[in-house]
């Protein structure tokens, strides 16, 4: 009997969410996270179906501080996974909380996790979209020959998914920033 | 106090708030998380991601310091700087209460 799988999915950087949501999801349907490596590739094994939250932080400081950073983690309960790209995996069994319980318990901290992403990532990557997309989809547009077309047109949807992903981001960030109250 | 511990701490978050008041004595994050917990009957659970980045925030800003590690927690204590925040925080939650009580009781009397 197969008790190991793998699943290749691919989240941009702005889909934290929807990475945490899919984990949950193969936990209760009894598959583990066991871990993910060449970006896309999630390792999964065969568990007793339970429900398990999983939640991604993004922090260079506790990056640099390791053993006191997953510390404070475990001693909340909180199971450290593994580093990925800059993010860090955690879990905790619902059976555990009292309650919905996350890694951030107030919106100002859930802000301060997005201002680190956007350090951190989306920078690098408006960088990438200015300095290699956007150059090399006009300098392969103006070859005008079939190569450079096929390049022209990689780089264009290579652009269109970083604008999807800046997109993404700035919505969520201003939803949460408008959601904070004091 | 310069202008950006205004900003950021006056008024302060709730876990802002029960960080300087519990590290008026030397203590570790999940102390402090423990502690909460207990002084609010269970109602406030801080929780890691918070915790952490709100105390490196705090140690950067100076209103808290280092101390020590043990048993891989770092401790932390409240400096000059957080009292002074802290005492800012507190009138300002007194007036806050004050006024409530007052507001409600000038209502009760007119009913």
């Amino acid at each position: 009997m197969n008790d190991k799988k793998i699943k290749f999915r691919f989240f941009t950087i702005t889909q934290w969410k929807q990475e945490q949501e899919f984990l949950r999801q193969q936990h209760n349907d009894g598959w583990k996270f066991t871990r993910l490596d060449a970006l896309i590739c999630y390792h999964f094994e065969k568990c007793q179906p339970e429900d398990v939250v999983y939640q991604l932080d993004f922090n260079p400081d506790g990056r640099a501080h390791k053993t006191e950073y997953v510390r404070m983690f475990r001693d909340c309960g909180w199971e450290y996974l593994q580093d990925y790209t800059g993010y860090s995996y955690f879990r905790k069994a619902a059976s555990e909380m009292d309650g919905d319980e996350e890694i951030f318990c107030d919106d100002s901290s859930r802000l301060d996790f997005m201002k680190r992403v956007f350090k951190g990532r989306i920078i690098p990557c408006i960088v990438v979209f200015f300095c290699v997309i956007i150059p090399q989809l006009l300098f392969q547009f103006h070859l005008n020959n079939s190569y450079g077309n096929i390049l022209a047109g990689i780089f264009a949807a290579l652009g269109i998914v970083y604008l999807v992903m800046f997109g993404t981001f700035a919505i969520q960030f201003l939803r949460y920033q408008k959601s904070i109250k004091y | 106090m310069d202008a950006h511990i205004r900003k950021v701490y006056a008024p302060m978050t709730e876990t802002g708030f029960y960080i300087l008041l519990c590290l008026r004595e030397t203590m570790h994050g999940y102390g402090i998380v423990q502690k909460v917990e207990a002084l609010t009957r269970g109602e406030i659970k801080l929780s890691p991601g918070t915790m952490y980045g709100s105390l490196s925030k705090m140690e950067k800003d100076g209103l808290i310091r280092f101390v020590r590690e043990e048993d891989k927690r770092k401790l932390y204590c409240i400096t000059d700087l957080g009292t002074q925040v802290l005492e800012l925080e507190m009138k300002r939650i007194e007036r806050l209460y004050r006024t409530m009580k007052e507001v409600r009781e000038n209502e009760r009397q007119k009913n």
